[in-house]
């Protein structure tokens, strides 16, 4: 069989395969020598037909199973769809509830960015900034166990509003969790910021400017990191965020530093906000009564994840059952954006380039193979990331 | 520096209207902050190009919306659909801050093509890879077909995401007879 290959032209396959990290996705990149020329990705290998799925399932079941959409981000998807709900139903979620929706998306802020942090330092090389941020992220786990009872789906919300409240025992845990986390995190921006090795990793890496982000519709810290100043707490206050507003970080750079930069102040700012709202929380009932039948209706829900702006667009026919539920998550917004960035970098920047995006479908740790006219030779994505640790020493 | 001055949405959905003037074929406000507005299919290129050089936002995201027609089984309430008669609506939605504008526009099954925005916003591919496996969209000129999200061996043809489809068992059950 002929190849079609150009010849001085290598295809690195990676994918689906990564046993060390959450899930798997493939990505081919053509490299000409070390740079790369072109870069593609095939997802799916965990495609549930979710969205379908809702067809099926009336509104209370369909809450528990875009819990489940995500692993990291749980409450926001519960989050975006019960706002949905509620607005095509037309109630609204008291005070008090809207505020501890706040607060867990906060902590589940601060949980993922910390996991990132981990992750993003783990594909640079950096195995102690890896261990010691992923131990430190304990204690926000802790803290989501402490008031929802479980680590990963806390079902905090229901259709109009919430089934967890927050009691003084817990406030008083989240302060000392709150204050420790501080301390920490100031270690860490400047490790990030003054590390002359990590900085040799991130500064002026997979540059992506501000018309760049704009045009590719990247979302969350990766465009804010290219000083696009969008932030749909800031932009469309929902929940809790109008009472409790957030402080919109940007950083003009648009390099892997500022990326680092951009997710480290947001940490600070939310432990800002979750010491704001305990301490103010708003006093009442948790819930109001939704109707099972929701009225016919379109309407679009939009959130802002760990990652960037979750996107629910939702069309109800008047039953139990929703007509069509329409997901978009951030990553796939920015895996069309580090696809097209990707060109004229370094293969050897490509796992801290993915990272630095902190895909949720996960890209870490999988099988690599290097195609180079006949000859073909199979990497693992730990290869990979030793080549691109071996490259800058 | 001059600070610019913040938009309302309702400034902003205005503008965003503007750029689109000469492509509006009917519009509405099924919400705050939000702008739907039907246009033809032959026009999307040049709308999203109105929208993309009046700096309007960015694309964020494009629902596929299946609408079989339904008739009524005799004797009884019971809808069932229409083997093959219907429209797949396909939904541009535009963010800029709280305003959303989306661009509405119906393909009939017959006819389900239309033109890949790629050209314009590179990073579309993705979205329209996802309308046309699971809808059955054919984006005329994307840069890439193949499949994004459905398994390799998925049977042509067979569309997850429209009404019809209740699983691939049955359907499969269906064609050999």
């Amino acid at each position: 069989m002929e190849t079609n290959h150009v010849p001085e032209k290598f295809i690195v396959s990676i994918g689906p395969q990564h046993p060390a990290l959450k899930e798997p996705g493939h990505f081919e990149f053509t490299v000409d020598g070390e740079v790369v020329t072109n870069a593609t990705a095939r997802l799916g290998f965990v495609h549930r037909g979710m969205e379908k799925g809702t067809e099926g399932r009336n509104y209370v079941q369909d809450l528990y199973l875009m819990e489940r959409v995500c692993g990291i981000c749980s409450h926001v998807h519960a989050m975006a769809f019960a706002l949905g709900v509620e607005k095509l139903a037309g109630v609204q979620a008291p005070p008090r509830a809207q505020a501890i929706r706040e607060l867990i998306a906060e902590l589940e802020r601060i949980h993922s960015h910390l996991l990132w942090l981990g992750v993003a330092a783990h594909e640079g090389g950096f195995d102690t900034l890896f261990m010691f941020s992923w131990r430190d992220r304990e204690t926000v786990m802790d803290l989501l166990e402490l008031i929802s009872g479980n680590r990963v789906n806390y079902s905090a919300n229901v259709l109009g509003g919430v089934k967890i409240d927050i009691n003084e025992k817990q406030k008083d845990a989240m302060h000392k969790g709150m204050d420790f986390l501080e301390e920490r995190t100031e270690h860490y921006m400047k490790v990030v910021t003054e590390d002359e090795t990590f900085l040799g990793r991130t500064r002026n890496i997979g540059l992506m400017t501000k018309d760049q982000a704009e045009l590719l519709g990247a979302v969350g810290p990766t465009s804010r990191a290219s000083g696009v100043p969008h932030d749909v707490r800031v932009d469309s206050p929902y929940a809790g965020y109008a009472d409790f507003p957030v402080k919109l970080i940007t950083e003009p750079a648009g390099d892997l530093e500022a990326r680092f930069v951009v997710r480290i102040n947001e940490l600070f700012e939310s432990y800002r906000l979750v010491r704001e709202i305990i301490d103010h929380l708003p006093e009442g009932e948790l819930t109001v009564r939704v109707p099972r039948r929701i009225p016919e209706g379109e309407t679009v829900s939009r959130v802002e994840a760990p990652r960037g702006e979750l996107f629910y667009f939702m069309k109800s026919n008047g039953t139990d059952k929703p007509d069509r539920v329409k997901v978009r998550t951030p990553s796939l917004c920015n895996w069309a954006s580090v696809l097209t960035l990707a060109v004229g970098h370094k293969l050897a920047d490509m796992p801290m380039i993915l990272a630095g995006i902190d895909p949720c479908f996960s890209c870490n740790d999988r099988m690599v193979t290097i195609n180079r006219g006949n000859d073909s030779q199979v990497w693992s994505w730990e290869d990979l990331r030793k080549y691109g640790i071996d490259y800058y020493k | 520096m001059v600070k610019k001055k913040v938009l309302t949405p309702e400034e902003l959905l205005q503008a965003g209207k503007e750029a689109l003037q000469s492509w509006i074929l009917s519009e509405n406000t099924p919400e705050n902050n939000r702008l739907d507005v039907v246009i033809q299919t032959a026009e999307i290129k040049n709308c999203v190009r109105a929208l993309v050089n009046a700096k309007w936002g960015y694309l964020s995201a494009i629902t596929a919306l299946d609408s079989p027609e339904y008739t009524l089984v005799e004797g009884s309430n019971d809808k069932v659909i229409v083997p093959d008669k219907g429209n797949v609506e396909l939904l541009y939605h535009f963010c800029n801050g709280a305003a959303i504008i989306t661009m509405r526009m119906k393909l009939p099954y017959a006819n389900a093509a239309i033109d890949s925005i790629c050209e314009v916003i590179p990073s579309a591919t993705l979205y329209e890879r996802e309308a046309s496996e699971l809808l059955g969209v054919d984006f005329i000129g994307t840069p890439s077909t193949e499949h994004l999200l459905l398994p390799d061996e998925w049977p042509v043809n067979v569309y997850p995401l429209r009404k019809s489809f209740t699983g691939l068992e049955k359907q499969n059950k269906v064609e050999e007879k």
